[in-house]
């Protein structure tokens, strides 16, 4: 794969026609219905299949032929970037390219030129031992995405900002940006307690050591944890508690 | 735009949405909204064959259809109908430009003969049907050519003869056989068709007749009616039109044959009509092209004699009407008034006032007193058992696509009849959107299609092409996509029908798909389950990708089918 990136170019049927999509080598073209329909989860799984760019095509509003989906896949596209940024990647590493229909873009040169940027930033994966790092990260990026709590943070993020909430209160992008940014440090963090703990079961000072982060605040997520019914105590060994996450579909 | 949507939505709200407008007032149901959706997407090949679904004519459709589906075009409460004819136009166009299109035979899988007499629009859709079933068919056509009106009273500039004799040429690539220069009742009968095995017979034969007008002079040399005109030009014979010519009548027909004479070399061509304008059944837009191409209209005349010189047409008395207050059908009907007689000096009158079956070709006992043939409405069926009738024929002079519904009606028919099934009135009923497509109004056209194509070099013509499906694709996302799903069933990797579907044990009713549905498609129960309305989903996926507790599954592309697909473009990479 030496300089040429692995990338991976999902885009919606109606964005360009059948005669413009041309893929560069080493790019894999998707057609989905409508990007809409990308789940985060789909995007960092592809992450994981160690690709190094995704990019993501769509239609500029007001042209999206399922009326909104463009403008929901630009909030999820937001919020990934910034889960993967946690994760360790380069945010740019994911793009989203929202190309009017009736412009006369040309696909290939939109691709071209993101595949270039890519390979400005270099491989994802380089070597063993950092590859497995980076791989741990992007699931434990993929675990805090499918968990609840910041899905429907993201998925009531448009509302909230462009309407308002049941009692009627306006919130502020701003503000908006700075709740979901300390929801995914913490449901990152929690996810990779809950991936660690799943191996095998592990003390707090562990999970600390391993994970870099405080243990007074591994306690706390292991309680919200323990609260959602996603982890449990395992045993006490001597007078240390090991943890262990518990299977739930 | 979801506000312009869901406004869109409560002014279909009454009605069955099964189907999208257009699809529902075509007499055919092509399906429109999918054809218009692979434009959208750049698949031209793909629209022509989701076209030939239901209709074996795109070419010749997509010239001289009247398009009802414009008519019922959601667009136009926003601004203008999209341009479906002449999108159906350029993608068979565009087929046709690679050569002449050429089908399979389609493998026989049953034994019964059919036999179809016509080889009109009505006809050869019912026998495309047919054999696209599997029946082997016969077409008898008592004319040197097949095609019917198409091929001999739609003028060349309007339609030209090649593409009907392609479009039939496909029909015929099927399997279907079409024996032409057999006269029905002379050459061939009912009995004679029985003899030689034809289980089943469909009479197709059209209102090939003129009606006459009943004045005196009809009979004058000089006087030839507009099917006629029209026939014996399209035979190749010679008629020589002189200098000025009057055209009788308000139709359709009346328009070609005056834009025919114009292209004769007339000098002054008038069409006589005697009622106004707004009355007149020919279509809008071809009344303005009439005019301009330089023929005269003159409105609230009737002709009461033709006066002959030596057997020979002189001159068309006429006498000026008024229009009456509406009467109970809301119908004006022309008053002549006293003493305005008037002649206008020609050299040709054409009376195109209408076209009757010719009733003594068929047997008495299927023929109604109105001149046509009576059939059982859902069935088609004429009184003889095993005998159907369709097209002109049954209801009186209409359209292309009316004919090709109608033969496709009839061929679903034919197939209950010898399969032995029942047809069931919801078979046909169901996909019947809008009643009474007639009532209409006509709207605005978005442009008329170019007639005549210069002449380019190769070059030029790669370039007029690639601008030209350009233009078609800009038109064709015009569509609000007002219907469901459009279901091209073109088995497009990751874009094929789907549906969102609530696991309603994992549902917590959030109620996040609730606001995302682009469609409000989606509603909570009395339990506070999230529910699919089946009609009104299109199967985008949104709700799916953000559902909290992935209780909302796509049924056909999954998270985990555009994973594979994902792990195949990565496999295929490397």
């Amino acid at each position: 794969m030496e300089g040429n990136p692995k990338i991976i170019c999902f885009t919606c049927s109606w964005a360009f026609p059948e005669w413009e999509i041309e893929a560069p080598p080493n790019t894999g073209v998707i057609q989905v219905k409508c990007i809409g329909r990308l789940d985060p989860i789909v995007i960092l799984e592809s992450f994981a299949k160690r690709v190094d760019g995704i990019i993501v095509i769509g239609c500029s509003p007001p042209d999206c032929h399922f009326i909104e989906g463009n403008l929901y896949a630009e909030r999820t596209i937001n919020l990934l970037k910034k889960v993967i940024t946690l994760a360790g990647l380069e945010p740019e590493r994911l793009h989203l390219e929202l190309v009017s229909p009736i412009e006369n873009k040309s696909f290939l040169n939109l691709v071209e030129r993101f595949v270039e940027r890519i390979k400005s930033l270099g491989p994802l994966f380089k070597g063993k031992e950092v590859d497995e790092e980076i791989l741990f990260n992007i699931q434990a990026a993929k675990q805090a995405v499918t968990w609840s709590r910041l899905r429907i943070l993201s998925g009531r993020e448009r509302k909230l900002t462009e309407k308002a909430n049941a009692y009627g209160e306006k919130i502020s992008q701003e503000e908006i940006d700075r709740l979901i940014e300390e929801v995914m440090g913490e449901e990152y963090i929690r996810s990779k307690i809950y991936l660690l703990t799943k191996e095998k079961p592990m003390s707090v000072e562990e999970i600390s050591k391993r994970i870099g982060v405080d243990s007074p605040l591994v306690l706390q997520h292991i309680v919200a944890l323990r609260r959602r019914g996603l982890l449990a105590m395992d045993r006490i060994e001597g007078y240390t508690p090991l943890y262990r996450a518990l299977e739930v579909d | 735009m979801k506000e312009v949507f869901s406004l869109l939505m409560e002014r279909l709200e009454e009605t069955v949405r099964k189907f999208p407008p257009c699809r529902a007032a075509c007499p055919a149901h092509v399906n429109v909204q999918a054809y218009v959706c692979l434009i959208q997407m750049g698949k031209f090949k793909e629209a022509v064959e989701v076209i030939r679904r239901d209709l074996p004519f795109p070419a010749i459709c997509g010239r001289v259809c009247f398009s009802p589906c414009e008519d019922a075009c959601s667009r136009i409460n926003i601004d203008q109908a999209v341009a479906i004819r002449s999108l159906k136009r350029l993608v068979a166009d565009i087929e046709r430009e690679q050569g002449r299109v050429r089908a399979e035979p389609i493998p026989k899988r049953y034994s019964e003969k059919i036999a179809i007499i016509g080889a009109g629009p009505a006809g050869l859709a019912a026998a495309y049907e047919l054999a696209k079933l599997g029946y082997p068919v016969t077409v008898f056509e008592r004319m040197p050519e097949p095609g019917g009106m198409m091929r001999y009273c739609i003028p060349d500039y309007r339609l030209e003869r090649f593409v009907v004799r392609n479009e039939i040429e496909y029909i015929k690539d099927l399997g279907v056989e079409i024996k032409t220069g057999v006269e029905f009742g002379k050459d061939v009968t009912i009995d004679s068709l029985r003899r030689d095995g034809y289980k089943a017979i469909f009479i197709a034969v059209g209102a090939q007749a003129s009606a006459k007008m009943n004045i005196p002079g009809e009979d004058l040399e000089g006087v030839i009616h507009a099917v006629d005109f029209l026939r014996a030009l399209s035979l190749g014979k010679q008629i020589d039109v002189g200098e000025r010519v009057a055209v009788i009548g308000g139709g359709n027909t009346a328009i070609d044959a005056a834009r025919t004479a114009k292209r004769l070399g007339a000098k002054e061509v008038m069409i006589l009509y005697r009622r106004s304008r707004q009355e007149m059944p020919a279509h809008p837009w071809e009344v303005e092209i009439a005019e301009k191409d330089g023929v005269k209209f003159y409105f609230l005349v009737s002709p009461k004699r033709i006066i002959g010189e030596n057997g020979r047409v002189k001159a068309v008395e006429c006498i000026r009407m008024r229009l009456s207050e509406p009467d109970e059908s809301g119908r004006r009907r022309p008053i002549p008034i006293p003493f305005t007689e008037h002649q206008y000096e020609v050299d040709l009158v054409i009376p195109a006032i209408g076209q009757v079956v010719e009733t003594w070709t068929l047997p008495p006992e299927i023929v109604s007193k109105d001149g046509l043939i009576e059939v059982n409405p859902l069935t088609m069926e004429t009184n003889i058992p095993g005998v159907f009738a369709g097209g002109d024929v049954v209801s009186g002079p209409a359209s292309i696509i009316e004919a090709v519904g109608a033969g496709k009606r009839a061929a679903l028919s034919i197939h209950c009849y010898l399969r032995g099934e029942p047809l069931k009135r919801e078979n046909l009923e169901e996909v019947t959107w809008v009643k009474n497509w007639s009532s209409l109004s006509k709207k605005e056209r978005r442009y008329e299609s170019p007639v005549e194509k210069p002449r380019l070099s190769f070059e030029e013509v790669r370039a007029y092409l690639e601008r030209v499906q350009r233009a078609a694709r800009f038109e064709a996302l015009r569509c609000l996509g007002c219907g469901p799903c459009a279901e091209c069933l073109m088995g497009i990797d990751l874009c094929v029908k789907d549906k969102a579907v609530v696991d309603e044990n994992r549902c917590i009713g959030c109620g996040l798909c609730v606001e995302i549905c682009p469609y409000n498609a989606i509603t909570k129960n009395e339990n506070g389950v999230a529910q699919v309305s089946e009609e009104l989903c299109k199967g985008c996926g949104t709700c799916a990708a953000r559902c909290p507790k992935e209780a909302i599954t796509m049924e056909n592309i999954s998270n985990e089918r555009i994973l594979a697909a994902v792990m195949n473009a990565i496999a295929e990479v490397t």
